[in-house]
């Protein structure tokens, strides 16, 4: 273990949409979830003592989870005694070099990026299991009533900044992607819950029990395509309407302002 | 259990509100989808037949199939239902109907290859099915609501406790237990179903697809039925996924570029429909909207105001009375939110204008009625309401209209308007589709050898529409001769005839169109009706937007089939398949009652020539057709011929023949059903004493 030579508090304080988490805890050893809350805002307060890479053995936890929707009743599992890597200090965290935009007016709804986002990563069709989602309402006015929620890979990722075991991490070696390595997913849906936009861009994948979010393609075991920041994305090459694009330059990240643009 | 199977089938019983499971492997070898539900309907009930649409005995099928919830383009999205249908007169065939939208995909989600509807509730009920959970609901509070009310009631009630629309919704409390953004997705009947206008009632789903075409609204109605819903969060397995993802990008090769202007009218195009409400770009006011996993995004807008949302083809055109383009797009969601289909009304509406100018029909007059037909004349989207509002309550002329406009003819002694044209419903008791039989004889002819107007476009989109949409985007870029060559390659397993596709009058009687109608038939039953493949973009034969003009048809369909199963299922496999159904199908009208001295058309299509009274049809009287004459192929202009009696008799005597039917009475016979793997099917028309005997 390498020996801590500074400590570095940081606080942060991001708004959220909807259902919220209190984290606190200290980024080596024990971390402790505090328990659910009904304020819509996230404040993730971390002491961290060493900017490298630690491995620790956690002893074996109990916890709650916080409802996913504010009318879902809490989930209570027990881990056993597990290693898990902590990440690095976010404060250093890196900036993705890859986004996906959306022209949400142009979408016609058909979900094709959907489905091929869940052949590709998964093997199987499932909407339920891709890490965009599109949300439509027959009856609504356009052009309110479609919306493409992709993920946003944050500037601030509070996914994995909620992660207790590094399984949510930043890739340095893939384009400083956000994505869940799924091995050390210990299925707690912290990540889940900590996205602060509503419906969450972590994907729970109830079927196999582990978190899983847009990696732009970079792990697409089912899809014979060079991915991520600078391959191809299934959504992007699928979409018959053109509606989505990967863009390298950040966007602002003030609401949806820089995710939302128009294609057409 | 194959890849793209869900591997069951739910079978709803409710006269007892029980529901059980078939295993779908018993039926893998009908395909899926029509293939599924004509054979499932024969194991549950043929051997009760003759009975009518409103018989608890009749069973309803809605079937997805293995295509469906997959990224096959434009394919699987089609949701078949089946069953004796409320809308032929004299006689209710067994007919199906399909829709689109994003039902069948979440079907197969909730791991469901389709449903079998038995029986009759004793008081209204909705069927909830969330994933494999199924529960029979009290529909009191729903019975009476519009198609559009219902849905979004059920999307709350299903909701409830489990999570807020629009974000991730719980289907249960487990860490295990799966999870949705999608609302529901609901197929309803509407008041004209409850009220079970035998023409009218159709099934909704989401704002604007419709099972419009053969009365199974009302077969809901009947059964006491009032909506489906279904919740699915399962995965569909798929045998190679990279060959899915790959064979979908190959077949953007078939297409224009993305809004390209003029090339979006059929076969692959993103973007959809050039013409009608449907725009392929969106503009400040509305954007398209495709049904889950299609490339085309042909369907309906979705508009500012919400008026109009989702109506698509002719529904949102077909009000156009002199009245605005609004007043059109209000019909629209009229008929809509009653779950009324629009054609039946759209040549109804045509013939009480005709009667009401003859002085037969109106206030005071011989047929007298309060009907404010004075609204109707001015366009006004009122008399929609007021006719429906009429036929639901069997008031005035209502109750004469309320079993179809053919049987009100019969009542009212104007089957003469049948004969003359003026009431034009060429098949069956059928409104025309505006596709005229004369011309399209493929179209006339299959839709009177089988139980409906078949509403496949398939020749239609591979002939006069490259012709028609170059009137309006500049220059035809293909001869009638190199769409014969490129069709004659295609159409496997006839492949190298060219006459097929020779609509010239001295062939149109030929054993060369018995093949095209028989491939047709075969193609639809299989590849359409039974997989999915959507009517807008497949068979893809010719095509203006791929090099050379060639389509991706057959190479396509077994591409993307295969991808999904593991089969290796070559196109005329299929075809055989297609056979097989098409078979069943005889056989089950065979049991209704059907012989070969019942197929003909309406008088008029033997008389009248094209433009008579009533003919619905947007292209005026010009009807272009490739045609080979004088040692030249060209697309000539073939309007206003009629269909010889004597030589028609004659054309069903080869098509039966090249079927193997009986001849004489156009039943199948032992030797073919046996040829099929339909021992069964023979057994049970011998012991009804329907067997063909050559």
């Amino acid at each position: 273990m390498t020996e801590n030579k500074k400590t570095n508090d940081i606080s942060r304080r991001e708004f959220l949409k909807d259902a919220g988490l209190l984290v606190g805890g200290t980024a080596i050893g024990s971390i402790t979830l505090l328990g659910a809350c009904t304020e819509k805002e996230v404040v993730v307060t971390q002491t961290v003592t060493d900017m490298a890479t630690t491995t620790v053995t956690g002893p074996a936890t109990t916890v709650t989870s916080p409802p996913v929707t504010t009318t879902s009743p809490p989930v209570t599992v027990t881990f056993p005694p597990t290693t898990v890597t902590i990440k690095e200090d976010f404060s250093q965290t890196p900036p993705a070099k890859a986004y996906l935009v959306v022209d949400s007016g142009k979408c016609g709804g058909c979900q094709t990026c959907m489905l091929a986002c869940s052949l590709v990563h998964e093997g199987r069709e499932n909407t339920k299991l891709s890490r965009i989602q599109v949300i439509q309402d027959s009856y609504g006015h356009y052009p309110d009533d479609r919306k493409t929620y992709q993920c946003r890979q944050c500037v601030f990722p509070a996914c994995v900044a909620a992660c207790p075991t590094g399984a949510c991490n930043v890739d340095t070696a893939n384009g400083n992607i956000r994505t869940i390595d799924e091995s050390k997913c210990i299925g707690c849906q912290r990540c889940v819950a900590a996205c602060p936009y509503t419906p969450s861009r972590v994907i729970w994948n109830f079927e196999t029990l582990k978190a899983q979010k847009c990696d732009l393609c970079a792990n697409t075991p089912y899809w014979n395509e060079e991915g991520g920041v600078n391959g191809k994305q299934a959504c992007v090459e699928i979409c018959p309407q053109k509606a989505i694009q990967l863009t390298r330059e950040q966007p602002s990240q003030v609401k949806d302002f820089g995710y939302e643009v128009l294609l057409r | 259990m194959t890849a793209g199977y869900a591997g069951k089938i739910l079978r709803l019983d409710l006269t007892n509100q029980t529901s059980s499971i078939i295993e779908t492997k018993d039926y893998e070898q009908y395909g899926g989808g029509h293939g599924i539900g004509s054979a499932l309907f024969w194991d549950l009930c043929a051997d009760k037949l003759p009975f009518d649409a409103f018989d608890p005995q009749n069973v309803v099928t809605v079937m997805a199939s293995p295509l469906s919830g997959t990224m096959v383009p434009a394919g699987g999205s089609r949701t078949e239902v089946q069953g004796i249908g409320a809308q032929g007169y004299p006689t209710q065939w067994f007919c199906r109907s399909n829709f689109g939208g994003r039902f069948s995909g979440e079907l197969k989600f909730a791991g469901w290859d389709g449903i079998a509807i038995e029986g009759k509730a004793e008081n209204p009920v909705w069927i909830n099915i969330i994933d494999d959970k199924v529960t029979f609901e009290d529909a009191s509070s729903l019975w009476g609501t519009d198609t559009w009310a219902t849905q979004q009631k059920i999307w709350d009630m299903v909701a409830a406790g489990k999570g807020a629309l629009g974000d991730w919704l719980q289907t249960d409390t487990k860490l295990s237990s799966g999870r949705t953004t999608q609302k529901p997705a609901v197929l309803c009947c509407g008041p004209a179903g409850e009220a079970m206008l035998k023409e009218l009632g159709a099934l909704i789903h989401d704002a604007g697809y419709a099972a419009g075409q053969g009365g199974f609204g009302a077969v809901w109605g009947s059964k006491n039925l009032k909506a489906i819903s279904v919740v699915g969060t399962g995965s569909v397995a798929i045998a190679d996924p990279n060959a899915l993802i790959e064979a979908r990008l190959w077949s953007y090769n078939f297409c224009p570029a993305y809004g390209e202007p003029g090339k979006g009218f059929y076969g692959m195009a993103p973007g959809g429909n050039d013409f009608g409400a449907a725009k392929p770009i969106p503009t400040a006011t509305s954007q398209n909207v495709g049904c889950m996993n299609c490339n085309r995004i042909c369907h309906g807008p979705r508009t500012a105001d919400g008026i109009g949302n989702e109506s698509h083809c002719g529904v949102p055109l077909w009000y156009s009375y002199g009245g605005s383009p609004e007043e059109s797009l209000l019909a629209a969601d009229i008929v809509q939110k009653y779950g009324a289909n629009y054609y039946p009304m759209n040549t109804a509406f045509k013939w009480l204008i005709a009667l009401n100018e003859m002085g037969i029909l109106g206030k005071g007059m011989q047929i007298d009625t309060e009907l404010p037909l004075d609204l109707l004349l001015s366009g006004d989207s009122k008399f929609v309401t007021a006719y429906i509002e009429h036929l639901i309550a069997g008031k005035d002329i209502g109750l004469d209209l309320k079993d179809g406009n053919v049987s009100a003819a019969d009542k009212w002694g104007r089957i003469e308007d049948l004969n003359s044209g003026l009431l034009s419903h060429s098949y069956w008791g059928w409104p025309e589709h505006g596709y005229d039989a004369r011309c399209q004889v493929e179209w006339g002819y299959g839709s009177i050898l089988g139980e409906r107007d078949i509403n496949e476009h398939e020749i239609s989109f591979g002939f006069y529409l490259p012709l028609i949409f170059n009137w309006f985007f500049g220059g035809v870029p293909i001869t009638a001769g190199e769409c014969a060559d490129i069709w004659s390659e295609k159409l496997v397993p006839y492949q190298g005839d060219p006459m097929m596709i020779n609509f010239a009058t001295d062939n149109i009687y030929s054993e060369h169109m018995v093949k095209l109608v028989a491939w047709h038939r075969h193609y639809s039953r299989f590849y359409k009706q039974g997989l999915g493949f959507c009517d807008m973009s497949w068979p893809n034969i010719v095509n203006v937007n791929a090099p050379d003009n060639i389509g991706i048809s057959p190479e396509g369909e077994s591409k993307f089939y295969n991808a999904v199963t593991g089969n290796n299922l070559s196109f005329a496999d299929g075809m055989e398949i297609g056979r097989k159904i098409w078979n069943i199908d005889n056989a089950i009208w065979t049991l209704q009652g059907r012989h070969r001295d019942m197929v003909y058309m309406a008088d008029y299509e033997y008389e009248s020539g094209r433009g008579g009274w009533g003919a619905y049809n947007p292209f005026g009287t010009f009807y272009p057709l490739p045609t080979y004459e004088d040692g030249t192929w060209d697309f000539r202009d073939v309007a206003g011929r009629n269909i010889d009696r004597a030589k028609f008799d004659d054309f069903k005597t080869l098509y039966y023949g090249f079927e193997g039917w009986d001849v004489n009475s156009g039943w199948p016979t032992r030797a073919t059903l046996e040829e099929l793997d339909l021992q069964n099917v023979a057994d049970l028309l011998e012991a009804k004493g329907k067997l063909g005997g050559a």
